[in-house]
């Protein structure tokens, strides 16, 4: 469960004793291994290579490093990434947006529209895990001596703690001592072994080793994850893909557009099946006070794997379908309206266009069909609801994008529709064509554009967009996830706390003396109802009675005198 | 009753019911604070104090009531889902959970009540930003309704509370420290370091490991000895070492940092000045707040606990985005926030066990992870967009 040691070839490792201004989070056993003294003189390059080295294991650079990842990021949230948002970086160069050249050349030059793309960026990742393993290698061999070495220490002055109590028992010192023992051993508390040296003293720790412990485990735990996030990237596949309903694409890389398959993915790594859209269901509240908030949406698919198999499943907003390694998400939709189109009485178009939400409420699209002479292109605008007005007769388009009351609208352009260098599916590009006319079609419509020209509308459908992507390393980044948490937790709420207990035979009276002292270097406050409890079961467990001469318990007259910082 | 009406009534149970509560307690609060602790040479005015105590958690309890049953309505009137769907709902249950954990762990508890004035305090600017993202009851678009999404959401609110109570704690202890260091350096001309460190360890080193000085209150809240006399003259000596107006200035200014993101001129005026004023009645507390030390162990174990659930909510928000999104992270501007506020937070613990950055560099990066909660929080919400766009405000 825990890391294990690091490979102790790790010549510059040393535990530092400097004494710490700490209050509540100590610095763990090590952080900032000191000089390698007395060795002959180094080579310039080695030299250098040290002193980087021990620059890195400072955790003032680890500060440092933090502080410019976060102002990295913090770049990233008030510039537009192009990853995200094309767009509007396009129209920052452009100038049509944003604050201004000079300071979109700023941004350009330290990569800013993609930060998390950028040069700058890899080198600081490079960087914080240099740092962070340069930190883990000492604190995982101080960590494990701690644990496999290391006693709870004796103490000297048991009266100077801040919690101390006083027992007289008749038992014999080797049996409180064995009483003692069992208690602390109950209560978690690692033990010192039992030596000669006197007075008689068990010494007793708890929390150390596991609130470092914790901290490693958490620290170690962003290997898990970077592992995990590069071999996502090498292993996996996304692609994406649009289905008209009732249409059907197999799992293979050319059925997707915008693919993005990691250098170990193969085509053999497809799951191979074949996915059919039955239905899309989508609706919205009709109340106008919430318009627009969606109620269902939710694709309904029939799943046909190479060997045969078939079963019917759904994919909902946050609910994907896993079919084998695939992930199948459903992220989009669209209205996709069949449309024919006739030139001459001749049909040279007939297909379902899929359109495209807009933030007006209306769909758009294209219609592009070259096997006219010469090409025949359309406009296509939605309006899933546009009820007639009554007293006009004419219908009113609105926002709503609910399909109660769908209206179509065309405009017919004839030209070149310069198909031969690369556009995008859903608008034409209009620089050799010329608008010839137009026509308004509810569905079943059909509508002569004269010149030979007939369009029509004989049935609305949607289509879904789906991202379809194989990311193997899953499992791996939710147990890094998990260990994050499993390791943080220990790391902030482990609380060290030391016991003694000095054993002193009253040679006269035949028994035995028990001072306990405490000391607590987290949360000294919980300390207060522990230590007393301590006490108590070590006065149980040998039959003691409290001290005739009381040094009074848990009296905080050490802690006072030292953080009197109000009076002055 | 139809579910128009329970939204009506959970509006109104906002505002005026809840605000007013906690106003009046917080108001009440103050005012038995300044009697219990300052004039304590008034052998009748402890009387006041006590009773000023008992309405100002009568009150604040009252509050907490009534702002329960504000999010009941509220779910109630959304068609019953859970509460915390845009961000109205975010800021009112960080309140919420700010002051119930107030009442909890403070009044009853620990027994100092005179925290409770100052978290009423943050509760009540947290209601007052609510209002300004103020969104009628409704259903939730359903690519919310997941169940990651109500443990991501609840974390996120949860550890923005925590956080928020921090950043009272942190203010608080930067202005105490500052007035210590002021009035500890008056008076030594040599130069104290009062309020800086922590005196030597009494105990040798015992091992390797004993390095680390017990954590410690410092001796009980606010003014120590006898001396009644000196006690007063501290305290007035502590309010002396701080100027009001570089206070309510540099405070304005601090808070237009952030305000800005509402492009309105009169939210931005507002909201400084509210921010300010805040300022100037902690100033006005100097005498009666706790010492630094106190104060920066306090902000410490808020944050401590406020970051593994703030943690927690980012890994269960990539849980849900990998669901929805079919990616569990895409450097959106929201995530991109999160992440940077987590960033923060881990510098401010990075801080607190580096030497010689700790104490006040690492309150000042705990403010700073706060203002980048903040921030994120409006400005994404407000000004950028990218996949999150839920915000509910338009
Ligand atoms: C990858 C970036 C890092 C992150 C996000 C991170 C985060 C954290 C967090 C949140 C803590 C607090 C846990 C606690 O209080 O025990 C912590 C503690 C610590 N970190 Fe890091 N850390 C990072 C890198 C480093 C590096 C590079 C070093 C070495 C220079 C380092 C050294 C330490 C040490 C010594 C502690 C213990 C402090 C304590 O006990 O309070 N960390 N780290």
């Amino acid at each position: 469960m825990w890391p294990s040691p690091a490979p102790v070839a790790f010549a510059i490792v040393s535990v530092t004793d400097a004494r710490r201004d700490e209050s509540d989070s100590a610095e763990p056993p090590q952080a900032n291994p000191p000089i390698r003294r007395g060795r002959a003189p180094r080579s310039p390059l080695a030299a250098a290579a040290l002193m980087a080295w021990r620059w890195l294991t400072r955790m003032r650079t680890a500060l440092y490093l933090l502080g410019v990842l976060g102002f990295l990021s913090l770049v990233a949230t008030v510039v537009p990434q192009a990853p995200n948002v094309p767009a509007t970086v396009s129209a920052w160069r452009l100038g049509d947006e944003g604050p201004g050249p000079v300071v979109v050349g700023l941004i350009d030059a330290i990569g800013g529209f993609d930060v998390y793309g950028s040069a700058l960026f890899l080198a600081l990742l490079v960087l914080l895990f240099t740092s962070l393993t340069a930190c883990l290698l000492p604190r995982y061999r101080a960590w494990w001596r701690v644990v496999t070495r290391s006693q709870p220490p004796r103490t000297r002055h048991v009266g100077h703690h801040d919690h101390v109590a006083t027992l007289t028992t008749e038992l014999t010192a080797d049996e409180v001592d064995g009483r003692i023992r069992t208690v602390l051993a109950d209560r978690r508390y690692r033990l010192r072994a039992a030596d000669d040296d006197l007075p008689k003293q068990v010494a007793a720790e708890r929390g150390l080793a596991l609130r470092e412990g914790g901290s490693l485990l958490f620290h170690t735990s962003f290997y898990v994850l970077l592992v995990g996030i590069v071999l996502g990237l090498l292993l996996g596949f996304e692609g994406d893909v649009a289905v008209v309903e009732g249409d059907a694409f197999a799992d293979t890389t050319i059925s997707y557009s915008d693919v993005g398959a990691g250098r170990w993915w193969d085509q053999a790594d497809h799951a191979g099946f074949t996915l059919t859209l039955d239905q899309f269901e989508v609706d919205w509240f009709r109340d106008p006070r919430f318009g627009g908030t969606p109620t269902v949406f939710e694709s309904t698919v029939t799943i046909s794997e190479p060997d045969g198999a078939t079963w019917t499943d759904t994919v909902g907003g946050n609910d994907p379908l896993v079919v084998d390694n695939m992930r199948i998400h459903q992220l989009a939709w669209g209205y996709a309206p069949r449309i024919v189109v006739e030139v001459d009485g001749e049909v040279v178009h007939d297909a379902h266009v899929m359109l495209v939400s807009t933030d007006a409420g209306v769909f758009q699209g294209a219609v592009k069909a070259p096997a006219a002479d010469p090409d025949v292109g359309f406009d296509v605008l939605l309006w899933p609801y546009a009820p007639v007005d009554e007293t006009t007769g004419t219908p009113v388009p609105t926002g709503a994008p609910w399909a109660d009351a769908p209206l179509l609208v065309g405009v017919a352009y004839r030209g070149d529709l310069g198909l031969d260098s690369p556009q995008r599916f859903d608008t034409l590009d209009k620089t050799n064509l010329e608008q010839t006319g137009g026509a308004q079609l509810r569905p079943g419509a059909v509508v002569d554009l004269g010149d030979g020209v007939v369009i029509s509308f004989p049935e609305l459908r949607r289509w879904v967009g789906f991202q379809v992507s194989s990311k193997p390393t899953l499992p791996l980044l939710f147990i890094g996830g998990v260990l994050v948490l499993v390791g943080l937790v220990p790391a902030i709420y482990a609380w060290r706390r030391r016991v003694w207990a000095v054993l002193e035979t009253d040679a006269a009276g035949g028994h035995t003396l028990i001072t306990i002292a405490g000391r607590a270097f987290q949360r000294p406050q919980a300390f207060d109802h522990e230590f007393p409890a301590i006490v108590k079961a070590i006065r149980d467990a040998t039959d003691a009675d409290p001290s005739p001469t009381p040094v009074a318990a848990s009296s905080r007259p050490v802690a006072v005198s030292r953080n009197q910082q109000d009076t002055s | 009753m139809t579910q128009a009406e329970w939204g009506e009534l959970s509006t109104v149970l906002f505002w005026p019911t809840t605000l007013l509560l906690y106003l009046g307690a917080m108001l009440a609060s103050m005012y038995a604070h300044a009697f219990t602790s300052v004039a304590r040479v008034d052998a009748h005015e402890p009387v006041a104090g006590r009773r000023g105590q008992r309405i100002a958690t009568g009150l604040a309890t009252l509050g907490v009531l009534t702002h329960l049953f504000h999010l009941v309505a509220r779910s109630l009137g959304s068609g019953g889902r859970v509460p915390w769907g845009n961000m109205f709902e975010y800021s009112s249950v960080t309140a919420f959970i700010v002051v119930a954990a107030g009442l909890v762990i403070f009044q009853w508890r620990l027994r100092k009540p005179q925290i409770m004035s100052m978290l009423l305090l943050g509760a009540i600017l947290t209601m007052g930003i609510a209002l300004l993202v103020y969104t009628d009851p409704g259903p939730l678009v359903p690519i919310l309704n997941s169940h990651w999404l109500k443990i991501h959401v609840a974390a996120i609110v949860l550890a923005a509370g925590v956080f928020t109570t921090a950043f009272v704690f942190n203010a608080l202890h930067l202005l105490r420290d500052t007035a210590e260091r002021r009035v500890a350096a008056a008076r030594s001309p040599a130069g104290s370091t009062v309020g800086a460190a922590y005196a030597g360890d009494l105990l040798e080193d015992e091992d390797e490991f004993t390095e680390a000085v017990p954590e410690r209150d410092a001796v009980e809240d606010g003014v120590l000895g006898d001396d009644l006399e000196d006690d007063r003259a501290y305290g007035l000596a502590l309010r002396a070492a701080i100027n009001p107006r570089a206070l309510f200035l540099g405070s304005w200014v601090a808070a237009a940092t952030m305000s800005w993101v509402w492009l309105d001129l009169g939210r931005f005026l507002g909201v400084n000045t509210v921010f300010a004023l805040a300022a100037l009645v902690a100033w006005w507390f100097l005498p009666h707040l706790p010492s630094a030390a106190t104060l920066d162990a306090l902000t410490y174990r808020t944050i401590a606990f406020g970051f593994p659930i703030w943690t927690f909510a980012v890994l269960a928000g990539a849980v849900w985005a990998e669901q929805s999104w079919g990616r569990y992270w895409g450097w959106d501007p929201k995530e991109t926030s999160a992440f940077l506020t987590w960033v923060g937070y881990a510098g401010y613990l990075h801080a607190r066990a580096t030497r010689g950055f700790k104490g006040r560099t690492a309150s000042i990066l705990g403010l700073g992870a706060y203002w980048i909660m903040l921030f994120t929080y409006l400005a994404v919400n407000l000004v950028v967009t990218g996949l999150h766009s839920y915000a509910g405000v338009s």
